[in-house]
This record gives C-alpha cells, structure tokens and sequence, in this order.
C-alpha cells in the first residue's frame, strides 16, 4: 500500500486586514496518497485555494505543519529548495492570467526547463515540442503563439504542459475547467487523467463542480470557512454524505437527467450567504445555515471524527467511533 | 405559441462579421430565433458560439466597426429593431428590454451606491413612462421594494452599500433588480449566475424563475450549461458556431437529442451517477475567418455526408408522432408545445 | 499577405507581431498624421544645415538692411530685428528642442523604471517606503521651480538645462511603473515564475516589464512634449539657449517685445513648438492603441 505523498496537520494561514483577520484557512489536517486524486471541494470564502497556495509556496503557513515525501514544507517559494519547486507544481485557476500575456508559448515553456534543466537551447525547445505534443495541441501551429489569440481551453492546456514540464510528483490543480465549456472540460480531464497514470502523478484537484468531483476523485474532502467539514472516498461522500453542508451542497447543483436528481439528498433548500471570513460565527461556523443545528451548536465548534471507516466529519450530529484523526490515512 | 399572436422577439436569419487583423470573422451565419410572451426560452451554447453577440445585437451594443450586420432582422413586436434610429433605442432599453450579464462587479458602477444606481435606474424608467417628477422617498422605496424581492435581507442597508462591499450572489441580484424594474417584457440573462457558488447560483434561479412567473417577462437564458436550462425553460435552443442547429421543447430535447452535436453535448456532462468522463467532442470549434462550408459541424461529426459540405442544412421540423405519443400537444399553461426542429441532413427524411 | 498563416520561427513571430502593431497604429488616422508631421521635423532637423537658405543666419550673423522683413519668397517666416531669417532658424531651433527631449529622456526614464519595479515587486515594505517617499519629495516640486533654481545656480546653458530637467523628471516614470507592478504583482503568472525558481532580475525585466510597455512608451511620447515645453520656458525666461544661439523659446521671447506689428518674429516659433508637441501627442495615442492587449 502506498503510503501519503503529503501530510498537512493543524495548518493554519490567517491573513491581517484592516477589516480583522481573515481565518482563510483554520487548522486543517488531511494526508494525500501517493498516485490519488485527492478532491477539495467548497464554495468562494471556504479556503481551498488558500491550502493549494500554501503547499505549493505561494504563502508561509501561519501555524501548523505541511510535510512533503517527509521532509517540512512550511515555508515559503523563497526558501525552498529548487528541487522542491522542481517536485511540486500548480495549474492555476484562471487560465487568462496564469499566462504572460507578452510572452510566446515556447518562452512560457521554456521558462521552467532554463531554471531546471542544464540542457542548451535546441535541446529544450524539442523539449517543448514535445511538452505541447504531450497536451495534443500541434507545435507547429503553436509554438509562437501569443495567449490573448488563444481560447481558454488552449490556455490551459498550455498551463498543464509547463506545470509538467519538470517531471513533478504533485499538481495541485486549483478549479482547472471552471472557466471552461463542458466539451474543452472533457478533453483536458481526460488528458490529465491519462497523464496522471502515465506520469504517476498525484493530484490535489480543487473544484466547486460536484459532478465532476464525482468522476475524478478517489478521496474528497468539503471545506467551508476554512474548515474542513468532511472527508470520504468518493463513493461514500457522494452516496452518504453526513454533514449538513454537504448535503445542503449536493441538493443544489443543477443536474441532467432524473437519474441524478434521485441521488441528489432531498429536501435542502440552500438558506443564506456565506458570511464573510472576518466574521466567522462562534461553535460551529456553519450553524447559522444549518437546518439540523442544536444548542451546542451555537457553543461549541466540533472536532473532526471517524463515524465510519475512512469517513471523517466534523459535526455534532456525529459520534466519534474510532478516535483516528484524517492525517492516519 | 400563445394562441399565435405575435411573438414578442423575433431573430431571421441574422449574419453578422467582425473585422480584425487577420481577415473578417464570420461569426453569425443565419440565426433564426424566437421568444412569445411570457416564455422561458433558454439558448445553449458554447464559447465563441455567438450567442452574446445575438443578445448584443439585440440590444444594439454591438460596436459598429468592427462589426457589420450583413442581413437579418431582429423583430420586437413585430418592428425591426434594427432598422430602428438611434434616438428610438434608449426607450426600448429602459421599458422593454432588459438584460443581466455574467459579471455583476464590471455591470455596476464601483463608485455609486446601490441606491444611487438603481434610483437612477427607476427615475429613468418613470420618466418613460411619462411621469414628470418624481419623489426622491418613492424612488427609495420603490427600490428597496425591488430587492426585497429578489430575497435580499435587509434592503436598506443595500441601498447605503457600494458595490465592492457585497457578495458576488447580493450583486447579482441587484443586477437582477435593476433588469426587471417596471416590468419589462423580455429579460436576456447571459450567464447570470455562473460566477457564482453552487447554493447561491440554486437560489438566485429559483427566485428569478419566481419573478419572471409572476410578471410574466419573456426570459431569453444564455448559458452553456445544461443544467441550468433543463429546471428553468420552456423551450431551448442549441447553438453552435453561429447558426441554431436544434431547437425543441426542454424535456424533449433532453429525453431525445436529434443532433450529433447536442447528443456529444450531453454526453460530455459529468453526471453524478459516476460513469467516469466521457472523451469530449473530437475536433475544435471552427476558425471563423474561414468557416467550414456548408453544414460548420461537419469537421467534428461522425455522421457526415457528402451534402453536408455543401449546404448549410435547414431546420427541418420532426414530425410529432401524434398516436403514439403520450405528450400532450398543449401544456398545463395553455402553451402550444413547439415542434422539435434539427438543421440537420440525418433527419431530412422524417422531416414534415 | 496570408495573414492567418501559423507562425513558423521567430523571425517570423517578430515580423508578424510589428506587422500586427503596425496594423493597430494605423487605425487611428491622427496618429499618422502626427508620425508624418514628426518625421518631417526630425528629418529637417537632422539636415538643416543642407535644406535650409540660409544656415549661416543661425549663429552670429547681422545684416541690417533687412531685418523685420515680413514673410516673403525669399524669407518664408520673415526676419527678426538683426536680419536674420526665421525659416532657418526655426529649423535649427528644432535641433535644441528635440535633442534636449531625447537627453532629458534617456536620462531620466531608465532609472525611474528601475527604481517603479523594485519598489512594486519587494517584499521588504521599508525599501518600498523610502523609495516612494523620496519619489514624492521630488514630485512636490514644481519642475519649473527646480529647473530654475539649478540653472541660475550653474551658468545657464542648454546642457545645465538638460541636467536640470532630467533630474525633474524621473519620479514620474518611477510611480507610473511602480503603479502598473503592484497591480501585476499578484497575477498568476509572476506567481508561477516566483514558484518555478526564476531569480529576482530575470522576473522584474523579463515578466513585469514587458507588460509596462504600453503605458511606459505612451508617456514618453507625452513627454516630450512637456520636456520641450519646459525647455523652450526656460529659454524664454532666459535661463536656457542663449543668444545667438536659435533655441525656439529664446525667439518666442525675442519676438515678443515685436508684437502685434512684427508677429512673424514670435508667431512662427511659437507654431514650430505646437507642431512638434501636438505631434508627439497623436503618436502617443496610436501607440496607447498598438500596445494594448487584445483578447478576440
């Protein structure tokens, strides 16, 4: 059995604002398996692309530990290693500023071969070739093309072909498709996931696209304000999703047919707004949305517990049952 | 169609090109279109399909140069409005026609507040409608009305805010607000709530699709996902590289998809049954400064012909098979359901 | 020209995209015009002593019998009060006006660029603050006040007034370039350039910069046309050409004391200043329009 790639326990980034301090990510511990899909899910203000920009060094953790094939993370881009920065890479959400504007496909691709490689340049730009090849869109036609010319769906195939570009082990891949139509979706899904196997990758793949989760994850954990409220294989988590959260989330995404509408939980009217991360309510920061919520709710914040196998919650409702914690995958 | 009368929004055979660097795009190649009173008509389409340049022209913001309308006529009620003088336009804006688009933050102004924008908005309004002054305590209340509406809490408190200061859903609903003042008759929804988060985008539709059956507004819903359309519209629309290629009536259209291209569609959907992801639609959408002859599919389809290089294929109109159809001609609101209609050479033969 | 052909190598990137810019530049007819007009002036200036009658009159040059001729065949702009013809001059004026433009530029922008980046991209707030701030101090002076008192304070002359101008002149690059990186700052892709490893240098010159182009180019055409102004102020005021040396705003002075009867002396020189700002200026707008980011 494969053992965890990345260990996150207790991490914690606060960011000071004048407005208070925003809690954008609140002690959050899961552990990532070597070759998986590890999904995180969660609306805007839930803190997933915060923890994607945490472990890839974007930011320094404000507390807690991130452990990378054992050795600590918990630094910033600035002081890790070049090896690190070689290991683990990052498709950023946004496909229209993850690229310079004013540089060509080949400079972009180029880019991290010349800080990582020690090859010449004819030798890198076949490199490059090879790298476009890879994400099917034809050097020929693209190597000198500028990203305002290009759709969003090439864009992003650009990205994953320079987050590949150093052989990493980790991609985090921050809302990968949200930008794009279903039939571009389709494809650069199946790329990856072809890659994944081929390249034996590890995935931390962030969306708010539950349907897509479903067909991609084998693990999914659901974040809101910062917390995470659950953690399951995907089967479980779609099929006998605890918290009310998820729950509440599953009832409302906009499915096709009436196959799916049968295994969409019932009867949760979404209620509410997200509150602002600066004014997180006290217990349980969900309470005020909930429709299940008791007294101790409005009290006491829960713990993550194991109700079932594999199948961590963190909500009063819940007993614990075995005293494992998410980080013992 | 209720009871035939005159559809309130009508689109014939639109072509419109853009000039750029590199040449002339050929983005709309025939649109046809149409919306009755009081419908919920939902257009599906990609990116790059043309389906905000359809709603642009409409609303006759496209910019001039570049753009060129080649031939076409969009009809409001029976008038062209593109052969409309610019003076006549701003009144079909503020009392007739409305629209909301994807991003709330660039629709409003960062350095007004809500209430400054939406009093703006109903004082214009009013005065179309031939109120001369108009009460600066009815123009707040009026407004406050209007977001209490869209499910807002606490009105007022809005109406003091600026924009940056609400969530993406508060200001699509002020957005929202601020499109169905004074009872329009037709809203044009581009991709409202795709922005947004799931819960927020469930509620926002729900309570748009509450408004629109209450005032009876026409709504015309643009979007590319299926989703959305499938709970909220009458009847849909399948875009694709600017010309509809099938149009029925919702549940038809998704129990029965005729069109090569709408059946890849709804294949590539994730669905949460789990059957894994489907590989997508071979092929790219085409180069529009040199379309594909004839049918612009015909590069990506399996089922492609020799004619359908040539001609770019009609909507043939299915023959409803009356007999053994459970599906009642009318529906439970007195509509006359559409015919499902696929421009398509596959259906040739069983077209009526 | 095939111009939805793919791009093949490098070369051909390059020539496509000056091609493209050209293309953008073009739209808009004015800034032709105004490419045109400056064409025309630099190209006199750089040859006045071949194209102009009589390029002896821009030096120590009398001849009383015809000063405060009016325009004519023979002197198109007239002459001023010692005879000299203010066609010539005015076209060796030219030289001072566009090479004091083209000094106080050079010297002034590449600092004020260096410094925009480093105080937008560091991290370490305190060098941010002490570069802004010092930039602020030098912007609360007025130029003029500046110019004035390091000119009277060295002898007055055209390179003292170029030393002076350029020290004026860089805060505004510096904030400009400045305002435009902290805005690119957080963008993904210096964020990916940070993460795969790229030094510092490389980030700040290769990423931040190339998308500061734009606004950067366009203000120096805008500036050159404030430089002359300045230029040409000081040298009406006395501090800057000096006699008998052509330098526009020394005649605009000179002909001042001839008005209304004499207007040649002082209208004509006047006329060469706006033609060759206004210039600049409608290039600047082409240039706002070539540099812009399309997206389709």
């Amino acid at each position: 059995m494969k053992g965890p790639i990345l260990t996150v326990e207790n991490l914690k980034k606060y960011f000071f604002t004048k407005q208070g301090t925003v809690k954008a990510v609140d002690r959050v511990s899961f552990s990532v398996i070597q070759g998986e899909t590890f999904g995180l899910v969660g609306e805007s203000g839930s803190g997933k692309t915060t923890i994607a920009h945490t472990i890839v060094g974007i930011y320094a953790p404000s507390g807690g530990a991130a452990l990378f094939k054992g050795k600590n993370i918990g630094v910033d881009s600035s002081r890790r290693s070049i090896d690190l920065k070689k290991d683990i890479r990052i498709v950023f959400q946004d496909p229209g500023s993850s690229l310079n504007p004013r540089w060509s496909i080949k400079q972009i691709l180029d880019l991290p071969l010349r800080v990582h490689s020690a090859n010449a340049g004819p030798e890198r730009l076949e490199r490059v070739r090879e790298l476009l090849s890879m994400v099917e869109l034809p050097p020929e036609e693209y190597l000198y093309k500028y990203p305002p010319s290009m759709g969003g769906g090439e864009k992003q195939m650009v990205a994953i072909a320079r987050a590949l570009a150093t052989n990493p082990s980790f991609v985090a891949l921050d809302e990968p498709t949200s930008a794009l139509d279903v039939s571009v979706q389709a494809k650069i899904i199946n790329l990856l996931m072809g890659l994944q196997e081929k390249l034996h990758l590890t995935y931390l793949f962030i969306t708010h696209d539950l349907s897509l989760m479903r067909n991609m994850a084998t693990r999914v954990a659901i974040m809101y304000l910062g917390k995470i409220c659950e953690v399951a294989p995907t089967v479980a988590f779609f099929q006998r999703p605890f918290h009310p959260y998820t729950r509440m989330l599953l009832s409302s995404i906009q499915v096709i047919s009436d196959q799916e509408e049968e295994l969409k939980p019932k009867k949760i009217i979404s209620r509410g707004e997200i509150p602002s991360p600066v004014n997180v309510p006290p217990g349980c920061s969900f309470h005020l949305r909930c429709p299940e919520r008791m007294d101790i709710c409005r009290r006491v914040d829960p713990v993550m517990v194991e109700h079932e196998t594999g199948h961590f919650v963190r909500c009063h409702l819940y007993p614990d049952r075995s005293g494992r914690q998410p980080t013992d995958a | 169609m209720m009871n035939g009368s005159t559809p309130l929004l009508e689109i014939r055979d639109l072509h419109v090109r853009f000039k750029i660097y590199e040449g002339e795009l050929k983005v709309l190649n025939g649109v046809d279109l149409r919306i009755d009173e009081g419908e919920k008509v939902g257009l599906v389409g990609e990116t790059g399909c043309g389906k905000t340049t359809t709603i642009k022209s409409v609303l006759r913001v496209l910019p001039m140069p570049p753009a060129r309308i080649i031939k076409g006529e969009i009809l409001y009620k029976g008038k062209d409005i593109l052969k409309m003088r610019r003076a006549e336009i701003p009144s079909l804006r503020r009392g007739e026609i409305s629209a909301i688009f994807q991003d709330p933050l660039t629709s409003l102004n960062p350095v007004f507040t809500i209430g400054q924008q939406l009093g703006d908005i109903i004082k214009f309004s009013l005065k179309n409608q031939g109120m001369k002054r108009v009460k600066r305590e009815n123009i707040r209340l009026n407004a406050a009305s209007l977001l209490k509406e869209t499910g807002m809490p606490d009105p007022e408190r809005i109406l003091k805010s600026y924009p940056v200061q609400l969530s993406g859903g508060m200001r699509q609903r002020v957005c929202i607000s601020e499109a169905l003042r004074v009872n329009v008759n037709l809203l044009m929804a581009d991709e409202p709530t795709t922005n947004l988060d799931v819960t927020i985008q469930d509620q926002i539709l729900r309570r748009l699709d509450d408004l629109v059956e209450k005032r009876g507004t026409s709504i015309l819903l643009i979007t590319h996902s299926l989703g959305v359309v499938r709970n909220l519209t009458h009847r849909v629309y399948i875009m694709y590289a600017g010309n509809i290629i099938e149009t029925a009536e919702t549940r038809e259209l998704f129990k029965n998809p005729l069109h090569p291209y709408t059946q890849g569609l709804l294949k590539t959907v994730p669905r949460l049954t789990g059957e894994g992801v489907s590989k997508g639609i071979p092929g790219r959408i085409p180069n529009y400064l040199d379309p594909p002859r004839g049918c612009r599919y015909h590069p990506r389809c399996d089922h492609r012909m020799p004619i359908c290089k040539k001609d770019r294929p009609p909507l043939y109109v299915m023959e409803r098979d009356r007999k053994t159809s459970s599906d009642p001609a009318i529906s439970s609101g007195g509509r006359i359901k559409e015919d499902h209609r696929v421009a398509c050479y596959l259906y040739r033969s069983r077209a009526e | 020209m095939a111009r939805n052909r793919p791009v093949r190598s490098a070369l051909e990137a390059k020539r496509v995209n000056i091609s493209k810019g050209w293309y953008k530049f073009s739209r808009n007819p004015l800034s032709g015009l105004g490419l045109g007009v400056l064409i025309v002036i630099v190209f006199a200036a750089l040859l006045a002593p071949f194209i102009t009658p009589y390029p002896e009159h821009a030096g120590p040059f009398t001849d009383f019998r015809r000063s405060s001729l009016p325009p004519s065949l023979t002197h198109l702009f007239g002459t001023d009060t010692v005879g000299r013809d203010v066609f010539s001059r005015v076209i060796f004026g030219y030289r001072f006006s566009l090479l004091l433009a083209i000094v106080v530029i050079s010297l002034s922008v590449p600092p004020g660029i260096l410094l925009g980046l480093v105080a937008g991209y560091t991290r370490r707030h305190w060098i941010e603050i002490a570069i802004m701030r010092i930039t602020d101090i030098f912007l609360a002076v007025p130029p003029l006040v500046l110019a004035l008192a390091i000119t009277a304070m060295l002898s007055p002359n055209l390179l003292n007034q170029m030393m002076a101008i350029s020290l004026m002149w860089w805060p505004w690059y510096c904030r400009l370039v400045y305002s435009v990186t902290t805005s690119l700052r957080h963008e993904y892709f210096v964020h990916d350039a940070e993460l795969t490893g790229a030094r510092k240098m490389f980030i700040l010159l290769r990423t931040v910069l190339p998308n500061c182009v734009g606004p950067i180019l366009t203000k120096i055409t805008l500036d050159m046309g404030f430089v002359i102004t300045l230029g040409a102020s000081l040298s009406f005021i006395g501090l800057g050409v000096q006699p008998p040396k052509p330098g526009l705003g020394t005649m605009v002075a000179d002909g001042a004391k001839r008005l209304p009867a004499e207007w040649w002396m002082t209208v004509f020189p006047a006329l060469a200043i706006v033609a060759v700002i206004l210039s600049f200026n409608l290039i600047g707008d082409g240039l706002r329009d070539m540099f812009a980011v399309e997206e389709i």
